[in-house]
């Protein structure tokens, strides 16, 4: 734009036009003052300009604390000298009677000329707060869905967790195990998933789950599972089938929890070094939920007291099973068991015996 | 003497409303939009010394619109806001204060958990709260409804805005 569009002047098309988008249009000069180049909109005295001072220079610092602000930016383009254009984003400018204007500038090099172009968006702003205003409602309205399905879904979990452990306890699977044992085997489990960076639901499956690895020595004969001495092969054999019955429990559905929990009950004596039983399965082929569970087990197992033995100092604990991590337990998994001890420690004070 | 300061988090979290609270003493049930950057001004004398307050409400964050970060610059500090009833939210202003921080540096700043009227519903556990502290975060709990805690928050500048001014 070479020629200055002098007040009043709006037969020229381009003055018209530049009125109907209601900006102004503003060139710098070398002292650092403005020249309007378009007749002014009757909101240009929010900038400090009267509408009569079309031709003079403007001094604009100090006018406006956001406009001061981006004519930082644009100096540095005017500087830098090379075409190019910037936007300051919205603002709303405030006047003496504490009615606010939305604004916008932009910072334009152009033949040479430094441009300044500041519009006023009243139509496009009203739209724009119309879009952004449904926009949000519709997202708070979604997170307050999300809430809800969450803590209801949240109330299902404990219920199922309750439901498990009372079946358990009913069927007197667990004589030498208390229901705060399984109860704290499905929070050690689920605070493993969590370090794993498991989904909310994968971790509460599991601390469902987790419980039930035992559920099949319901099918173990009382004077195996209660024999207080040493077992016999053949009577260890049988007691290895916990697992196998463990599994046909629980097999054969779809819920996701319960093949979970199949997969726990099966596989939670298998061990990383492919000793373990019913299928001798090594390392990865285990199930990463029975290699927690395998790991958690012990770990209360050991600490606590039984009607056979005397709790284990956890120290004692944690270096044998140190000792047996990559031949019992899978390594990786125990460091995380370790790296996450404190949670655990918790989990245990806040669920004792 | 003037001090600038920044009102960033995400949307809905109250940053507007806490401003209004504070500048007029007025609160809004209805949740109204910031679009842009909308700055009010307020006069708070401290021992004597009176100084202007610049405060600039910008919008919140989301899918639609991005914090641009100059908008701070030469503020004496930020005001990072969370809504203790939406976790994700304080995760959002410890994301944005991370990008402040590596874009123009360390500025002071305060965490304020806003909606403490509606604390039973909180969602942001105490020991994240704790840990925060701990991690050397001012954190301050507000409700811009019944006005708790509001004045706290830009005490904290008003008093020692030298202190604060290192942006």
């Amino acid at each position: 734009m070479s020629a200055v569009v002098r007040a009043g002047d709006d037969r020229d098309s381009l003055g018209a036009a530049l009125a109907a988008l209601n900006l102004i249009v503003l060139r710098r000069e070398t002292d650092g003052r403005f020249q309007r180049l378009n007749s002014a909109p009757d909101w240009s005295g929010l900038l400090g300009q009267s509408a009569e001072a079309t031709g003079g220079g403007i001094e604009l610092a100090g006018r406006s604390d956001f406009l001061d602000n981006f004519l930082i930016d644009a100096l540095a383009l005017w500087l830098k000298g090379e075409p190019g254009r910037i936007h300051s984003g919205l603002w709303l400018e405030t006047d003496a009677r504490g009615s606010d204007w939305p604004l916008e500038a932009q910072a334009v090099v152009a033949s040479a000329d430094q441009l300044l172009i500041i519009q006023q968006l009243s139509e496009e702003y009203a739209e724009r707060v119309q879009v952004m205003q449904s926009a949000r409602n519709h997202l708070l309205a979604e997170e307050a869905l999300e809430r809800e399905v969450m803590r209801r879904t949240a109330a299902v979990r404990q219920r199922e967790e309750e439901i498990a452990i009372r079946l358990l306890a009913a069927a007197g699977t667990r004589d030498e195990e208390t229901g705060s044992h399984v109860r704290r085997i499905g929070l050690f489990s689920a605070a493993l998933g969590t370090a794993l960076g498991w989904d909310a639901v994968r971790t509460a499956d599991i601390r469902v789950a987790a419980p039930m690895h035992d559920i099949g020595k319901i099918g173990i004969p009382d004077k195996i599972l209660q024999k207080p001495g040493k077992l016999t092969p053949e009577e260890y054999k049988v007691m290895q089938q916990h697992t196998v019955i463990g599994a046909n429990m629980l097999g054969g559905s779809d819920i996701p929890v319960l093949r979970m929990s199949r997969d726990i009950a099966l596989c939670h004596h298998e061990r990383w070094d492919g000793t373990g039983y019913p299928n001798g399965l090594q390392g990865e082929r285990i199930p990463i939920e029975a290699r927690i569970v395998a790991i958690v087990d012990v770990y209360d197992a050991m600490i606590n007291r039984r009607v056979y033995k005397e709790p284990i100092p956890e120290a004692e604990v944690l270096a044998t099973m140190a000792a047996a991590s990559g031949r019992h337990f899978d390594p990786d998994l125990f460091a995380l068991f370790m790296h996450i001890l404190p949670e655990i420690q918790s989990i245990r004070a806040s669920v004792p015996e | 003497m003037q001090i600038k300061l920044c009102m960033v988090g995400a949307f809905a979290v109250g940053k507007s409303s806490l401003v209004q609270r504070y500048v007029q003493s007025v609160f809004s049930e209805k949740y109204h939009t910031t679009v842009g950057v909308k700055i009010d001004k307020k006069d708070v004398t401290v021992d004597g010394a009176t100084t202007r307050m610049m405060l600039w409400d910008l919008a919140g964050e989301d899918a639609f619109s991005h914090l641009q970060t100059t908008y701070l610059r030469g503020c004496s500090g930020y005001i990072l806001v969370a809504d203790g009833t939406r976790a994700h939210t304080l995760d959002a202003a410890l994301a944005l204060n991370g990008r402040i921080e590596r874009e123009l540096g360390l500025l002071p700043f305060v965490l304020v958990l806003n909606k403490e009227d509606l604390a039973a519903g909180w969602e942001i556990p105490g020991e994240r709260i704790t840990a925060l502290e701990a991690a050397g975060i001012r954190v301050l709990r507000s409700s811009a409804k019944n006005g708790a805690g509001v004045e706290a928050i830009f005490a904290h500048f008003a008093r020692a805005p030298t202190a604060a001014c290192i942006g």
